[in-house]
């Protein structure tokens, strides 16, 4: 390992430290790109103050993984059960090897995020890419193989790329117990330091406090635990990350920060529409309306190049985006007609839906605008051990982690030309159109 | 697939579950999915990877966290361990819009609830990371299935995961004959 230490202040840590040999990875195309790449898409035209970037966040992620891992692998945290499944626990050099894989893995987990990072991801990139399987290819690039190979001990690049991304998008690579432990560090959906830091990262530049929770304790609670399913035959001992019982309310307060940031931050009804718009521009803008995947031109690319074209269409009626990019730039973003209720919701699954479909025979659907989410992993069941021994379930112990709201948003946006009029026909149709088809049978999409 | 016809076939599924005594934890549900896909064709548009347990669907798991969403899947939780998932009434009216539907899946669904049967996540885990290693390792001989699952899985005995794998190539032989085509 590298002895020399270099310290970088930030706003959620106080310092980050890393070594040489992070350093160089920090100071790398792929990493360096991460100033130029905001975290919030266009969070900024709603929370002025949302203006950091994936760069100071790759660290942060890195910094909490180090620590995460320090607390789970000490001796005196790991239980006897444990340490006999664990094998690279009970070994030095190879404990040292993984924690500089996560925390490689932690800084490097970004890099392959588009300009405006989430917004239009998905209908962006060709078929099958998303951002994970661009951080795996520039993970494996030459570039950065150069650097993995020049490490003592070298460091097997498939290693960062599955602590990277984790199981999800890393179908082809078949993962141990270990490597699922050290991916769930980093990108788990339960107690993944990326979520960790980018709730606290988030809500402090948004100027929001609805992010914020005791990660220290959180942090010095985890352990690996003996996963707890069933009272059916032999006893698994699988292990996954969970928590001493002391840390119990501040794993509380991430579930419910994490839910307060994604109704109030990220799913902010016009942060949402901003996003959509931005998506229109660039499927016009963007050569065959899609990103590439080539490495070099992905590094090539930033918000600075879209920021700069947005502007340029946006103040000249003659450029073909003109429209396109006035919306974004001189907040002339579409307006909302109608949202999903839990009342809709009673009467058929995905209201949305039928609603989109009605309204588009109505009105234009040019200047109609769909924006539809659900919370895929609510994440809030985990193993917990209690003060006394055993070990038991979260929500066993926990009433609020059961009562943690799922996030579903499903709404419609009209241009302000017709907006009032298509929110008024909403009003008087809604019942009827939400009203369960007789036979769905045939009526499949 | 339609969402609300998944939903349909899903909750139909978990139903069939709790008849056959299981546990219908979120891992009981995954492994039958697996099996019903895998085995008896039931395709609810779910990839699965190698995870939590053997094999894993992130689709699957959100479609049941929609479940929720929706009201048509409630956790009912029980000390000490992790929670069961029951279906509501109002999947019960979701499964009477799609009779056809459940009709063509329903011996398929059967088959996949059967075999989970009461059968514990330990003993699942084993059968599903052995049917998953099978499917991607055509001809390789048991010896090195259980092998690569004690690589994976240390806490899995070479013994155990040999018992796994014999127990996977039993369904698969239970399946070509149950649905020959």
């Amino acid at each position: 390992m590298s002895p020399f230490v270099h310290e970088i202040r930030d706003p959620i840590h106080a310092f980050i430290r890393l070594d040489s040999d992070e350093r160089r990875v920090l100071d790398s195309r792929p990493l360096q790109r991460l100033r130029h790449i905001h975290q919030l898409a266009t969070t900024w035209l709603v929370y002025p103050g949302a203006t950091h970037r994936r760069f100071e966040h790759s660290l942060g992620v890195m910094e909490l993984a180090g620590r995460v891992y320090d607390v789970v692998t000490d001796p005196r945290n790991v239980s006897d059960d444990m340490q006999r499944v664990l094998e690279p626990l009970s070994v030095p050099a190879n404990r040292e090897y993984w924690r500089r894989a996560v925390r490689m893995a932690a800084l490097c987990h970004d890099i392959g995020h588009l300009p405006f990072s989430h917004a239009a991801e998905r209908e962006l990139l060709p078929d099958d890419w998303d951002h994970e399987n661009l951080t795996r290819h520039l993970v494996s690039s030459a570039e950065m193989q150069a650097i993995w190979a020049s490490l003592q001990p070298p460091l097997i690049h498939t290693h960062v790329e599955k602590l990277a991304v984790g199981p999800k998008r890393a179908p082809d690579l078949e993962f141990s117990d270990w490597e699922e432990i050290l991916s769930e560090i980093v990108v788990g959906d339960a107690f993944g330091v990326d979520r960790m830091d980018y709730s606290l990262r988030d809500s402090h530049h948004a100027g929001v406090a609805y992010g914020k929770f005791d990660h220290h304790r959180l942090v010095d609670s985890l352990r690996i635990l003996p996963a707890m399913h069933d009272s059916r035959g032999d006893r698994s001992f699988k292990p996954e990350l969970g928590i001493e019982e002391g840390g119990i309310q501040s794993a509380e307060a991430l579930a419910f920060a994490r839910y307060f940031m994604y109704s109030q931050v990220y799913f902010h009804r016009v942060r949402r529409i901003y996003d959509i718009h931005l998506m229109d521009f660039l499927k016009a803008w963007l050569p065959g309306g899609r990103f590439p995947v080539d490495v070099e031109k992905h590094l090539a690319l930033t918000d600075s190049d879209i920021v700069e074209a947005l502007w340029r269409a946006a103040f000249d009626r003659n450029e073909p985006l003109y429209e396109l990019a006035r919306r974004v730039v001189r907040r002339g973003h579409f307006q909302l007609v109608y949202e999903r209720s839990p009342e809709d919701t009673k009467r058929t699954p995905n209201p949305g839906d039928r609603v989109y479909r009605e309204l588009a025979k109505e009105y234009d659907r040019r200047f109609l605008r769909r924006d539809y989410y659900r919370q895929p992993r609510s994440a809030v069941g985990f193993s917990v051990r209690k003060r006394e021994g055993g070990i038991v379930s979260s929500l066993v112990l926990s009433d609020a982690l059961n009562n943690v709201p799922l996030v579903t948003v499903d709404r419609i946006f009209a241009d302000r030309s017709i907006a009032k009029s298509a929110r008024n026909w909403v009003e008087r149709h809604r019942t009827a159109m939400v009203e369960p088809a007789e036979n769905e049978e045939d009526n499949d999409e | 697939m339609n969402s609300v016809r998944k939903a349909a076939l899903l909750t139909r599924l978990i139903d069939k579950l709790r008849e056959k005594g299981s546990w219908t934890g979120e891992t009981h549900i995954q492994k039958a999915a697996y099996f019903a896909k895998i085995l008896a064709g039931v395709d609810m548009d779910h990839e699965y990877v190698l995870y939590k347990f053997g094999p894993f669907s992130f689709d699957l798991g959100a479609d049941l966290t929609a479940l929720r969403a929706d009201g048509l899947a409630t956790l009912e939780v029980v000390d000490p361990y992790g929670p069961r998932v029951a279906t509501t009434r109002r999947a019960a009216r979701i499964q009477g819009r799609f009779p056809k539907t459940l009709e063509k899946y329903d011996a398929g669904l059967e088959f996949a609830a059967a075999n989970v049967g009461d059968q514990g996540v330990a003993a699942l885990e084993r059968v599903g990371t052995a049917l998953f290693l099978l499917q991607k390792r055509e001809g390789a001989e048991d010896i090195e299935i259980a092998r690569r699952i004690t690589e994976l899985k240390p806490r899995i005995p070479v013994g155990k995961a040999l018992d796994g794998v014999a127990a996977a190539r039993a369904l698969e032989a239970a399946a070509r004959k149950a649905f020959p085509s």
